[in-house]
């Protein structure tokens, strides 16, 4: 800073909020002493129209190009101020907080009017360092990728494309509608009936179909993606077309030619299918197609097709896109129940899950809608259905959580059988029955039709002579039970699909312990990830129904809608990157956890929505080319070197570098007046991690007793902070510095008080130390 | 009539059943006996709460209803350990491991005692021998069970070992005073002795 600023200082009374504690006048005289300061003022209410007069004049008589306020916290005026200091640039002027964080916390007005300055000069210091900046107003590509097809990913696309946005949907299997069209029946508690969720999915499934803004592409995968400036370069596989759509006329010609078999999916293998097929007779799309796993390549079917629409040598295609969002809607599956072997479900021909029951009852399926024993053909005397397999488990392999549908499932398809089979008897074993809000009608009305329930879980299952036995205690009734049945029904786990993990691990977007998509935050921000641009919604984020699934799928779309229209306008506080020392090593685009920097031919791109100005990449850039605009290295010190100005030696000085949540819990201290030691001289950084080693070092050689990081916990990078913190504690030791000088706590904003008594506890420790 | 359980809201001032079992040294750090939502699954697979009066989750749910009579219950004598209960358990608990610590407290009192008492005969040819050897009394039975082959390798027991070049199966005598010293520091010996004394009184 060679040339001198012309820096104006205002000083806010807050209506004696600040005067009443703080000798302005002293601070105006000591002040008055520094010849870079043009201009100092004082008023009662500085926020006022008065006071907004006050500092437009003094800006444009003093020709001021930098200005500080003393007043109170950024969070509740810094946005007045900003307006009030025009023509200047926004971005130039700094507001020491001498209301919340120190006014107000201190009782000793000779305390408060030193730490007042010291907050104020710090300020004058860091200011000189204040860039004009500007918001960054930003377009996100009106262009969303969604994976997988079922009533998620549909209903997500059809939202998106009416609201005009270009939809790839992307289905892995050869035809949409997922679970939901495979289920059969869904139950209406309102109606206290089992409808048709073909004909409630047909009109959904019709409106994607016919959407010209949409491009549906079945048997295709994500195989990879990139993030390119806010966008998504992502490559999709699709299997090759064996059989071309444009000619196919579904006459089924080939199905009956060919001579292979394979598992029927589309009946959850009780029944075959063969090589050449269509999944089911309303699939979408309605072409035949071929599983080239269980194809022989016999050439049976090119044959016997009227309209020569089969090609055995089509090889995959790869498709090449770029979009502003992702849509993760790849959905569930279900828990592999022969890894409870005590079910029997792999070995024994009359254990089904309820999904094999759900196909045993469609007319769709394998019988044509007709329940029967699999091992005799004959309508089941009695179904025993065992509740929670793989659900509220905590054994290896199996899940902790409830899969929050099977009640309802199991419940539904016993009343399904009892109004068609009104002599098969059904008995459900269940160890809770959750079927929370209406769903509860829905459990009495199924009582009432004489379903009985026993509360226990069976652990064994076993033949005997023509049927299957199931052991259990009748906990209620402390009855152990042996109940002979004709068919048993497991309700497995809904657990993280393959697809799930693998377009989570393709996008970089961790998964949460049970291996779902992990949300931004699970109750305020449940459709975003960790990657801007990259939502979720239905199971692929945990179990829920249908009702939640279309919920989750309509809130996406809504959020990529903010993206696409708001008009966003970021904060300039990213990081920028020194292309004169970058030497495109690559090692931020690594370390970045928000996937903000890309390679771009012979630079790294920084993308403003999603950097957040965290820093980490600060830290790992070995040629120190990475800067946050507006928060540079040389302003952070400058802050701290204004802190210390003028220190006296007997007093003891504590630099609390506090995050933005640490800064909240500190105005909380303020705003309910607890006392709060004077030594404390708060810097907020927007994360702990922007605070290096040089800073503490720089801190702790010019004056400062001890520095204190306040750090909200709650964020991925808490435990490469805390090792960071061992490290400088290690370097601070070889500095020949008391590494017990600085201090890590955890901050959260209700948690005020307690910040009040660490800070006190430190203040206390250090005058120990310093004797 | 059953009383009815009126829970005061006074501090606790005694550690409750379930704690104490948690706390025994024999119960695994991870025990998840709080977490039982008496589903029964363990009566379901039990073979003891099949074939007797025993009832595996029961056992569970006294522990937590702070019922203390459960220890001198005969009913805990009931299970064999064959840990089924223990391998199916959905939220890590396990009734035998319960059972074991339970059968411990009983031992504390005579009520436990008795139930050991038949195993007197082991703990006593561990005493003489150093040895665990099958107390003679158990042979008639084993005999019926594992029939002619058993009865001759029993019989023929020296001849058997030197044909397989085996030593002969008794300790050395600086051996036998080790394992004896070590019963008697570990109190294992003391711990015989009360047992025969609860048996001596009656």
């Amino acid at each position: 800073m060679s040339q001198k600023n012309r820096i104006g200082v205002f000083l806010c009374h807050c209506g004696g909020n600040i005067s009443d504690y703080v000798n302005l006048e002293e601070i105006e005289e000591k002040l008055s002493e520094n010849e870079e300061i043009c201009s100092i003022k004082h008023h009662e209410n500085l926020c006022s129209l008065e006071g907004r007069n006050i500092i437009k004049d003094q800006i444009l008589r003093e020709n001021l190009d930098r200005v500080v306020i003393s007043a109170c916290s950024k969070i509740t005026h810094g946005a007045t101020f900003e307006k009030y200091i025009k023509p200047l640039n926004p971005y130039l002027y700094e507001m020491p907080n001498v209301r919340e964080q120190c006014s107000w916390v201190t009782n000793d007005t000779g305390k408060a009017t030193k730490k007042a300055l010291s907050l104020i000069n710090s300020a004058i210091e860091s200011v000189k360092y204040n860039e004009p900046l500007k918001k960054i107003p930003t377009t996100v590509k009106d262009s969303v990728l969604v994976i997988g097809a079922g009533i998620s990913g549909i209903t997500t696309a059809n939202s998106l494309a009416k609201q005009g946005m270009k939809v790839t949907l992307i289905e892995k299997r050869p035809a949409v509608g997922g679970a939901m069209i495979q289920v059969g029946k869904v139950f209406t508690p309102d109606k206290m009936s089992e409808d048709c969720a073909a004909c409630l999915l047909n009109p959904v499934i019709d409106e994607m179909v016919h959407n010209e803004n949409i491009t549906l592409l079945t048997n295709t995968v994500l195989e990879r993606s990139t993030r390119n400036s806010g966008n998504f370069d992502v490559i999709l596989r699709k299997k090759p077309e064996y059989v071309n759509p444009e000619k196919c006329t579904s006459c089924g010609n080939c199905t009956h030619a060919c001579p292979t078999f394979a598992p029927d999916e589309w009946n959850e293998g009780l029944n075959s299918r063969k090589a050449i097929y269509k999944p089911f007779p309303q699939a979408v799309p309605s072409t035949y197609t071929l599983d080239d796993e269980a194809c022989i390549k016999c050439g049976a079917c090119i044959n016997v097709c009227p309209t020569n629409a089969i090609h055995l040598d089509a090889i995959d295609e790869i498709i090449s896109l770029t979009v502003g969002s992702v849509v993760i809607a790849t959905g569930h599956q279900r828990f592999d129940t022969s890894k409870r072997p005590e079910y029997g479900h792999s070995f024994y021909e009359d254990v089904v899950s309820q999904m094999q029951l759900a196909r045993l009852m469609g007319v769709n399926g394998p019988t044509d809608g007709h329940l029967q024993v699999p091992s005799t053909g004959k309508v089941p005397r009695r179904v025993v259905m065992i509740q929670c397999v793989g659900s509220r488990d905590q054994m290896p392999d199996a899940h902790k959580y409830c899969s929050k549908v099977c009640c309802m499932v199991a419940l539904k398809n016993a009343n399904l059988i009892h109004s068609h089979y009104p002599d098969t008897e059904v008995i459900i074993c269940y160890t809770d029955i959750r079927t929370p809000g209406v769903y509860e009608k829905y459990y009495k009305y199924v009582q009432d039709n004489g379903i009985q329930l026993i509360r226990g879980r069976p652990g064994e299952i076993t033949r005997e002579d023509d049927h299957m036995l199931v052991r259990i205690e009748d906990t209620i009734t402390h009855t152990k039970q042996e109940i002979p049945t004709d068919l048993v029904v497991l309700s497995a786990a809904l657990e993280s699909s393959e697809g799930t993990i693998d377009a989570a691990k393709t996008l970089g977007v961790p998964l949460t312990e049970d291996k779902f998509v992990k949300e931004k935050h699970p109750k305020m921000q449940p459709v975003s990830t960790d990657i801007e641009g990259i939502f979720v919604c239905g199971t692929a984020q945990g179990p829920k129904d249908i009702t939640d699934s279309i919920i989750q799928a309509n809130t996406a779309a809504t959020k990529i809608s903010e993206l696409v229209n708001g008009g966003l306008e970021v904060e300039p506080f990213i990081a920028t990157i020194n292309v004169k020392k970058c030497v495109l090593c690559g090692t931020c685009i690594d370390n970045c956890r928000y996937q903000a920097l890309t390679m771009n031919k012979h630079s790294v791109r920084v993308g403003p929505i999603a950097c957040t100005g965290c820093g980490d990449c600060i830290i790992t850039c070995p040629e120190e080319a990475i800067s946050i605009q507006g928060q540079s290295d040389e302003k952070l010190e400058a802050s701290i070197a204004g802190l210390l100005k003028d220190k006296p030696d007997d007093e003891q000085i504590i630099i609390a570098f506090l995050d933005d949540i640490g800064n909240v819990s500190a105005n909380n201290m303020g705003i309910n007046r607890v006392a709060c030691p004077s030594s404390i001289r708060i810097i907020n950084v927007p994360f702990i991690n922007r605070v290096k080693y040089r800073h503490i070092k720089y801190a702790l050689t010019h004056g400062a007793d001890g520095v204190f990081l306040g750090e909200y916990p709650d964020t991925p990078k808490h435990n490469d902070i805390r090792e960071n913190v061992k490290v400088m504690k290690k370097h601070l030791e070889e500095d020949g510095i008391n590494p017990e000088r600085l201090l890590i706590h955890s901050v959260f904003i209700p948690y005020f008080r307690g910040l009040a008594n660490q800070f006190k506890e430190f203040d206390e420790e250090l005058q120990v130390l310093s004797k | 009539m059953t009383k009815l359980n009126r829970r005061e809201m006074a501090e606790k001032t005694e550690k409750d059943l379930a704690h104490k079992v948690l706390d025994d040294i024999k119960a695994p750090k991870d025990l998840g006996l709080l977490r039982c939502v008496q589903c029964g699954l363990c009566t379901s697979v039990c073979p003891a709460s099949r074939h007797s009066e025993y009832d595996a989750r029961e056992i569970i749910k006294r522990v937590l209803d702070n019922d203390e009579t459960i220890i001198e219950d005969e009913v805990i004598w009931n299970c064999f350990y064959c840990y089924t209960c223990h391998s199916v358990c959905p939220v890590g608990n396990s009734v035998c491991h319960v059972n074991q610590i339970l059968r411990e407290m009983a031992i504390q009192k005579d009520v436990g005692k008795k139930q050991i008492e038949s195993f007197m005969s082991f703990a006593d040819s561990y005493l003489e021998e150093g040895l665990g050897v099958i107390p003679q009394e158990y042979q008639g039975q084993l005999k019926i069970d594992y029939g002619k082959h058993w009865e001759n390798l029993q019989e023929n027991l020296q001849e058997v070992r030197e044909d397989l070049g085996l030593d002969s199966m008794y300790l050395l005598p600086e051996a036998k005073e080790t394992v004896d010293k070590t019963l008697e520091a570990i109190g294992f010996k003391k711990r015989v002795q009360e047992i025969k004394d609860v048996r001596n009184r009656k």
